[in-house]
């Protein structure tokens, strides 16, 4: 097949030209977390105008039918324009659509996914105060009184839910038999009654987390996905959602912005510095083989070979590789990386190089800890033991 | 092509798996030249497989996996460059008798000026090649003193030569220079990713089977979790070997690549030597073995410091004058 019929390097020429005219390029210019929210509206806006949106959406929807392939094209694309990341819009089209999906009734499909590109936002409500790895350990309580649940408790760790309409909400139904076996999963207005969401402020001074406080809230039985019970089932599909595109996606552009370390040794007067060069030359190596990683996951995943624990392998290399971009950049930095700068918001790369720094921790911490991670690998990939389930204090 | 690198590398570990872990050097090589391997890259017009960078490396991990003795890496760095060679007398005889197991020397030692130091098993080659990038020789070898190495799979020698004939000058010699180098790296590469693969795996059925404190070592989160670790290690090694076991990666790329690979193996050898406890310590367990060949890998071909300098500088570059 000629380079100019073949279907990917069409849709890559094409979204490359459309990238060119209608990239924002003052996105990192955003001065507050809100300002920073409004570019992300417009943005997500614009891409689903053009199709790009949802391009892993069947194909009844505008911009989706596309092929895992596909999907790969346009991430490496919006990596390669240094196109903002879908950040506000990411549990929405992914978490939001999976559940609703693979698990939500007609109904709930039919008034939630259109409003999605409209640009509804959704935000997780999964992890709590006492269950973040262990997260069948939630305790917020759903209790059925009629036609609705009456839910009390609180999440945390809700990314961007200050700016939410709507919450994915695991919550308990019942304490009886195995944790995971009393949870049920519910479609949460956040402009509810009783619903309280306060940012949390992170140590580089982003707000991207948010809790969220649960005060008698009142859930219609009709927004609950499932049977009752089914919660940890349903939380898997929305877990499942998203695989590897992002680590790929991510991976690429560390892998661009390895030009802001290049640019701190020289303008530092250290380009004949040799151990500076090796840790430098090192990074260049571990970035790359990152991307290996993720692009083989990928392709690992096009010939349904996947095997558990891939997922983990890509995600912990990719956490470490960026704490190690940050680490090197703070040490280049010297003083002038201690001094306060504002961060950017929605750039893990950014140069601020104390603010990359903690910001890593985003990876190393959230959607299943490194030490998760660690525990699958071993575990379920290399065959080794399960912990025994009970613990008492010898 | 990633079909083609899994059966390949099937084939290599079933042909060597009967043999077990550092089988008979004069067998192995043998059956490595009766399967026409050491000529699996070179072109089919000179007699070889015509398979590419890809099905080097595919071999190559798994004689690293089975810690295979021998000079296959250089043999088959020999034959590359024999192929691509201008200039040489009888060259289909010649291509046609290393491909079948006839040896050619080739020396390993980054810091050989000479190309007589750290020739493997010299004293059975007749010819060594001397890979300099404004010329390339081949020369008779007249004597070959064994230094054993630590690493008890490759039988090091320095050798004395005889009167070389020149095979390459001027900007042929400098593109062979580079293409042995690149084939060198990656088969380092190969080698230190198929030997940390073996390592760990050993490792993980050690701490399976050993039994303290009433349960398995496999069972304590502190052992699990660095097992993990080391399996992330080699999986971006091998996924950054098959992204550049092509024939279109620099010099520089499968320098860094045979550093972070080479490192990986080091790193591996060394934790599994730890989580085998005493009997990793003694003779009889093999895991030292790895450990060996680890180190040897990682001081072959231009050491890690070597490499991730030059690809920081190629990095800081302006691109026309990179070093590629």
């Amino acid at each position: 097949m000629s380079a100019s019929s073949d279907p990917l390097a069409v849709l890559r020429r094409e979204l490359r030209a459309w990238l060119a005219a209608h990239r924002p390029a003052d996105w990192r210019e955003a001065a507050t977390h809100e300002a920073f929210v409004a570019s992300q509206r417009a943005w997500f806006a614009r891409l689903v105008e053009a199709g790009y949106a949802i391009p892993h959406w069947p194909a009844e929807w505008p911009g989706g039918g596309r092929s895992l392939a596909e999907q790969k094209v346009i991430y490496e694309e919006l990596a390669r324009a240094d196109a903002p990341r879908l950040l506000l819009s990411f549990v929405s089209t992914y978490h939001a659509f999976a559940t609703l999906h693979e698990c939500g009734s007609a109904e709930q499909q039919a008034r939630y996914l259109p409003g999605i590109l409209r640009g509804e936002t959704w935000c997780q409500g999964f992890s709590e105060p006492g269950a973040g790895s262990d997260l069948a350990a939630v305790r917020t309580r759903a209790e059925r009184q009629g036609d609705v649940y009456v839910v009390n408790g609180q999440k945390v760790w809700s990314t961007m839910a200050q700016y939410a309409d709507r919450c994915l909400l695991l919550a308990r139904t019942s304490s009886e038999g195995a944790k995971q076996a009393g949870l049920t999963y519910f479609l949460m207005d956040m402009k509810a009654p009783g619903v309280t969401v306060r940012p949390i402020h992170q140590i580089q001074g982003d707000e991207e987390f948010a809790e969220i406080f649960l005060d008698n809230v009142a859930i219609p039985v009709s927004e609950r996905v499932g049977a009752e019970g089914d919660g940890w089932a349903v939380a898997q599909a929305t877990l499942s959602s998203e695989r590897g595109l992002t680590l790929m996606e991510l991976g690429y552009r560390m892998r661009g912005a390895l030009d802001r370390i290049a640019d701190l040794i020289l303008a530092g007067g250290r380009a004949d510095d040799a151990g500076v060069l090796r840790d430098f030359g090192a990074l260049g190596a571990q970035v790359d083989a990152v991307c290996a990683l993720a692009d083989q996951f990928l392709e690992s995943r096009m010939a349904g070979t996947e095997q558990v624990g891939d997922a983990s392998i890509v995600k912990n290399a990719y956490s470490r590789a960026l704490r190690a971009y940050a680490a090197l950049g703070v040490r280049l930095g010297g003083i002038d990386a201690q001094y306060m700068a504002p961060i950017t918001y929605g750039d893990l790369n950014s140069g601020n190089w104390m603010a990359d720094f903690m910001n890593s921790y985003a990876w190393t911490i959230a959607g299943g800890s490194e030490e998760v991670q660690r525990n699958i690998i071993a575990e379920r990939m290399l065959g080794m033991p399960r912990e025994p389930k009970g613990w008492t204090l010898a | 092509m990633t079909i083609a690198r899994d059966e390949l590398r099937d084939a290599t570990r079933k042909t060597l798996g009967e043999a077990g872990l550092m089988p008979d050097a004069g067998q192995s090589w043998q059956l490595l030249a009766e399967l026409g391997w050491f000529g699996l890259a070179a072109p089919e017009a000179d007699g070889g497989l015509g398979l590419g960078a890809e099905a080097v490396a595919a071999v190559h991990i798994e004689l690293g996996r089975a810690l295979v003795p021998g000079a296959a890496i250089a043999q088959m760095t020999a034959i590359a460059v024999l192929c691509a060679a201008p200039d040489l007398p009888d060259r289909d005889a010649r291509i046609a008798a290393a491909i079948a197991g006839e040896r050619v020397a080739l020396s390993l030692d980054p810091a050989d000026a000479t190309g007589l130091l750290g020739l493997v098993d010299a004293d059975l080659a007749r010819e060594v090649l001397l890979v300099a990038p404004d010329r390339i020789a081949l020369a008779p070898i007249e004597q070959a003193t064994g230094r054993p190495a630590w690493d008890l799979s490759r039988r090091l020698f320095d050798g004395t030569a005889g009167p070389a004939t020149v095979i390459a000058t001027g900007e042929a010699a400098r593109a062979i220079h580079d293409l042995a180098t690149r084939r060198l790296l990656l088969a380092l590469s190969a080698d230190a990713v198929g030997g940390a693969e073996a390592a760990l795996d050993m490792a993980v059925d050690y701490l399976k089977t050993r039994r303290q404190f009433d349960r398995p070592l496999a069972l304590f989160q502190a052992l699990k979790h660095r097992v993990a670790d080391l399996k992330i290690a080699v999986a971006a090694a091998e996924a950054l070997l098959w992204s550049r076991a092509g024939d279109e990666a620099s010099l520089v790329q499968l320098g860094a690549l045979k550093a972070l690979a080479t490192t990986t193996y080091c790193r591996v050898a060394e934790e599994a030597v730890q989580l085998h406890g005493g009997i990793g310590l003694t003779r009889e367990h093999p895991c030292h073995l790895f450990l060996k060949r680890a180190f040897l890998n990682a001081a072959l071909g231009g050491d890690a410091d070597h490499w991730t300098e030059r690809a920081a500088r190629a990095a800081l570059a302006p691109p026309s004058t990179a070093d590629r």
